[in-house]
């Protein structure tokens, strides 16, 4: 039953001349739109996948902090290019993308992701290649910890971090008995170290652990256990879709009314994507573009920020946002101070500046460790977008300051070997 | 093919492969992607040879590919071996599983021995999210890359020397993979694929033979992952999913099932197209997916098979290429399996 | 222990019978044709997707879980006359890599046209809430998913068993030949087939959108446990499909609570010893796949 037109032939023939076509594309043609004189950083977020979402507000934050550096005359009488890469959050693509980016494209500097996993393996290729990388979104520990690297910075809040900035708070509002909901990983055990770290300072005590395995969807055999152990608080440690999952059929199972919700961080992204009956509780929050408490009294560059995302992409910036902003913006104005693109020196000039940016206050990647010293803060989610703003749906309440949330510098050390070479 | 002609294509080959660090440069392609598509090829040589040759729905090789890299991963991290070893540990360990699950997978064929084959699979990869402490979990594992041993004078391996010594293996994998599906043992896998219940009347003990072709693919496919974990330096849970099985198993339809060249042509369109792709646009996946689609649909013999339908057309052969058997408008035969 | 023991019962039950509808629509595609659709669960997110549109445009949610798996079918009939089609005469092995290839099509298009992040879809209000059932208190929702399965159940018996079409699709699924000898047209009967299939993910993929979350990747996670249902149950039987969807969801609420580690991977072990004893499944017919 042959309906094709095309016979066997003529089709072979086609895909063979095809392929050999395609094969020879990177030969003639060069990478769109690349100038030739140019300072490359090199992008790497997982535009696919999962973490799409929070991939493309980080680039929106490195394509702000370029453009506007862009608009002031570059750096050294050159323009800043971002080369963008999708890694898929797969770490195996990460390394190979990171290595074209550095051999092939010629960037100064890497920067990027979202996954931990993407960011331990560039971590490591761009120390064998001797190439700056900012993380400005992967949270595990071991990125400033065990795996910590001369070439490597830290911009987003580190895991411990977050459960030191929640913990305190949770139980001194609610009470010290907690149910945690744990994902049974790598992550989910980083989080409930920290915090039976913060319980164990306090008196504290862990009632009831639900570790819910890899890929689960149905979150139900957790909760109908909640209601025998009468928790003082429920702490959610699942992220992303699974953060959205289980807080929906927290909502159906009547337990969001019950009993008060917590946990180490939220993002907006995920919270966007909860209907209004499933917004509730105090989570730690990064940043947020409209609180007196995050952004600073008067801060100029904050509300320039704030405006010109609104403006440009319709929709106000999340911490995503904030951190593709922060570490570009970083990144770029030390190689206009130190008038270098080498990244040793680079390293060296970012390490222990003090910085001000569009965050409350102060901040400087820290010499030990390379992490970002910045605040976090503690928000309550409101049903409803206050003032008419469907996006405004956090209630910033306190500020934890970095020194008190972040391992100190005797403890980093132990661990973390940064190895300049 | 004749034998002479065989051994001038395998010549030319290599000797076109061996100038990969030069070609490289100019048409914009880094060594090690080429590395990369050297040592997926022995993960795809795998597949073929359980579905390709053998008819066996192998759709849970990337258990032993992650076997072999976290094998590498951890012998280096705990043991400091050295290069070499460290690729055998990763073999061994691929074997080990092979003979583990072989005896569970062998009581079943057609859609279920893929079926099981996923499900193991999905065990491992769970084991090694779950089990923090010694692989890292959802995090990975980085490790670095160890010199080559005594034997090779501890030299320590750059990205070009990786390739060249991707390359040697490649030859001594295709060399291999060549011996076995020509010799009598490969033709039974292929008599196996037509018609196990035939074979099994001639005497012959179907259940041992399809054990073998499963440790060698086992064994090929650790070579494969504990290199390709030595060439990132990294280890990972997804490398263990049934996705990255499903990718293995895709190059192979590429390239074409059942043909010895087809792995190679295989995993050079795919790694390579979506290294291309995935740069200029991210929705690389709807290619993926298509190409996916239209190769199953229009296309089933692959590149290399088609070629050799084409070329079979013209000249008369004895040699009964196990391809044929990928006829796509074949009836279905009841019990056939796939 | 004991006053633990009920609600996760309850709970797996009804967990079960969500299942169940997922493994039904699999399993009709399946039992006529051999086409194993690994894009099951991007039928499932388009319906899904497709009701928060709907809903988003102010229909209600009542119109939108019956009108969006309407629309997947007709999207599912013109994938099966121009994709599925061409395979039959095929092995299972060459449907399951194609409809794995439009998955991966399917979840980009849906990033493409919906955005990246997760979208919100919940219940109505009138099915929001919980029901105190005396030993727990209830998500209302989940009661109600039990009552869709149970009507799809009867519906989909009564049509199988009653109807002449019905009667048509079950000879045909025994002997595809002598029914097409006998003059039906087989052609509209695999639409048919496919298109009864892509309805219930469709309803399936409404449900879980507005119980669990829904985002581009949503249907991955719910597709194994579909297949793992079907085998366990016994490819050629939606009894089958049924009482391993139930047996499915009983498994996994049962070793969380006696083993959590385990939960997820309890189904491949449960269906790798149901392989190994008996590879037909439970209730399946011999022979059909090997």
């Amino acid at each position: 039953m042959t309906r094709r037109s095309i016979n066997r032939r003529t089709f072979v023939t086609l895909a063979g001349a095809g392929t050999a076509a395609a094969f020879g594309i990177p030969a003639y043609l060069p990478r769109i739109g690349e100038a030739a004189d140019t300072i490359k950083i090199g992008l790497v977020e997982p535009y696919t996948g999962t973490y799409a979402a929070l991939a493309e507000n980080e680039t929106r934050g490195y394509e702000m902090a370029v453009d506007a550096w862009n608009k002031r005359g570059g750096v050294m009488g050159r323009k800043i290019e971002l080369v963008k890469e999708d890694v898929q959050a797969d770490p195996g693509v990460g390394a190979q993308k990171a290595r074209k980016l550095v051999d092939q494209d010629k960037v100064v500097a890497l920067a990027g992701t979202v996954s931990s996993a993407v960011s331990l393996s560039i971590g490591g290729v761009s120390n064998s290649l001797g190439t700056l990388f900012m993380d400005s979104g992967g949270h595990s520990d071991a990125v400033t910890g065990a795996s910590c690297h001369w070439n490597v910075f830290r911009t987003c809040h580190s895991t411990w971090m977050e459960t030191h900035a929640t913990g305190n708070f949770l139980a001194k509002r609610f009470g010290k008995k907690w149910y945690l909901i744990t994902p049974d990983y790598a992550f989910g055990h980083a989080l409930e170290e920290g915090f039976k770290d913060v319980l164990g300072k306090i008196g504290g005590q862990i009632v009831g652990d639900a570790l819910t395995p890899l890929g689960t969807t149905d979150f139900s055999s957790y909760l109908t256990k909640i209601d025998a152990v009468k928790p003082d608080a429920i702490i959610v440690l699942v992220q992303g879709e699974d953060y959205t999952n289980c807080l929906k059929q927290m909502a159906q199972f009547g337990l969001l009314k019950k009993y008060p919700v917590g946990g180490p961080q939220v993002e907006l992204e995920p919270v966007l994507s909860l209907p209004p009956a499933a917004r509730g509780g105090y989570w730690g929050v990064e940043w947020y573009y409209k609180s007196e408490l995050t952004l600073g009294k008067n801060n100029k560059q904050a509300q320039q920020f704030v405006a010109d995302t609104i403006k440009r992409y319709g929709q106000p910036p999340t911490a995503r946002n904030c951190f593709g902003y922060v570490t570009g913006d970083r990144l770029i104005a030390t190689m206009a101070e130190a008038k270098t693109t080498d990244s040793t020196k680079l390293a060296r000039a970012i390490e222990g500046t003090r910085f001000t940016s569009i965050f409350n206050g102060s901040a400087y990647y820290r010499k030990e460790d390379h992490q970002l010293m910045w605040p976090m803060w503690i928000g309550k989610i409101t049903e409803e977008g206050a003032g008419g703003d469907k996006f405004n749906l956090f209630d910033i309440l306190d500020t934890e300051p970095a020194d008190a949330i972040e391992q100190s510098v005797a403890e980093k050390e132990k661990v973390c070997k940064l190895g300049y070479p | 093919m004749t034998q002479g002609r065989e051994i001038a294509v395998f010549a030319i080959a290599l000797v076109v492969l061996a100038f990969g660090p030069l070609i490289c440069p100019l048409i914009q392609l880094d060594i090690t992607i080429l590395s990369e598509v050297l040592v997926t090829t022995l993960a795809v040589l795998s597949v073929n040879l359980l579905l390709g040759y053998t008819g066996l729905p192998a759709f849970g090789n990337a258990a032993y590919f992650g076997l072999g890299a976290y094998g590498a991963a951890l012998s280096v991290t705990y043991l400091h071996v050295n290069f070499e070893f460290a690729v055998l540990v990763g073999a061994a360990a691929a074997v080990a599983g092979g003979l583990l699950l072989g005896p569970f997978l062998l009581r079943r064929r057609g859609i279920y021995f893929g079926l099981l084959s996923i499900a193991f699979g999905q065990v491992f990869y769970f084991i090694a999210y779950r089990y923090t402490d010694v692989t890292g979990g959802e995090d990975g594992m980085n490790f670095p890359r160890p010199s080559l041993g005594p034997g090779f004078a501890h030299i320590s391996i750059k990205e070009v020397q990786f390739y060249y010594i991707a390359l040697i293996v490649f030859a001594v994998a295709m060399v291999a993979f060549r011996a076995v599906v020509r010799s009598p043992f490969g033709r039974t896998l292929v008599a196996i694929r037509q018609n196990e219940v035939r074979v099994r009347y001639l005497g012959l003990d179907t259940d041992r033979f399809i054990f073998v072709a499963l440790l060698i693919s086992a064994l090929m496919a650790g070579v494969s992952g504990a290199l390709f974990g030595l060439l990132i330096n990294f280890a990972y849970p997804l490398i263990l999913d049934w996705h990255q099985s499903g990718n293995f198993v895709l190059m192979m339809i590429l390239g074409g099932a059942g043909t010895i060249w087809g792995s190679l042509v295989g995993a050079l369109i795919y790694v390579i197209g979506k290294d291309i792709i995935s740069t200029i646009t991210p929705l690389w996946q709807i290619f993926l997916g298509a190409v996916f689609v239209a190769c199953v649909l229009g296309f089933p013999r692959g590149i290399v098979g088609s070629i050799g339908a084409l070329v079979r057309r013209r000249a008369v052969s004895e040699d009964v290429s196990a391809n044929e058997a990928f006829d796509a408008n074949a009836p279905i035969e009841v019990g056939r399996g796939v | 222990m004991l006053h633990d023991l009920a609600p996760q019962l309850f709970n797996g039950l009804v967990l079960g019978a969500f299942y169940a509808i997922v493994a039904l629509g699999l399993s009709l595609i399946m039992n006529l044709t051999g086409t194993i659709n690994m894009a099951h669960g991007s039928f499932m997110t388009l319906a899904g997707y497709l009701a928060y549109s709907l809903v988003l445009r102010g229909t209600s949610f009542w119109f939108a879980l019956l009108a969006a798996p309407l629309i997947a079918v007709m999207v599912g009939v013109a994938v099966e006359r121009t994709l599925v089609r061409p395979l039959y005469r095929r092995e299972p092995f060459y449907s399951l890599l194609m409809t794995f290839g439009l998955s991966l099509i399917a979840e980009e298009a849906f990033r493409l046209i919906w955005g990246a992040n997760g979208v919100p879809f919940s219940p109505p209000a009138a099915l929001a809430g919980t029901v105190s059932l005396g030993f727990m208190s209830f998500p209302v929702f989940r009661i109600f998913i039990a009552v869709v399965l149970i009507i799809a159940i009867a519906a989909l018996a009564f049509f199988l068993t009653r109807t002449r079409y019905g009667l048509r699709l079950r000879a045909a699924v025994q002997d595809t030949e002598m029914i097409a000898a006998l003059g039906t047209n087989t052609q509209v009967l695999y639409a048919v087939n496919f298109g009864l299939g892509i309805f219930l993910a469709g309803i399936a993929g409404v449900l879980a959108a507005a119980m669990l979350g829904l985002s581009s990747t949503s249907g991955n996670a719910l597709l194994m446990p579909a297949f793992v249902t079907v085998i366990i149950g016994g490819m050629g039987s939606l009894f089958g499909s049924v009482i391993g969807g139930l047996l499915i969801g009983l498994t996994i609420s049962m070793t969380t609570l006696f083993i959590p580690a385990a939960s997820e991977v309890s189904m491949y072990i449960l269906m790798a010893i149901v392989l190994m004893v008996r590879p037909r499944g439970l209730f399946g017919e011999e022979g059909i796949f090997g």
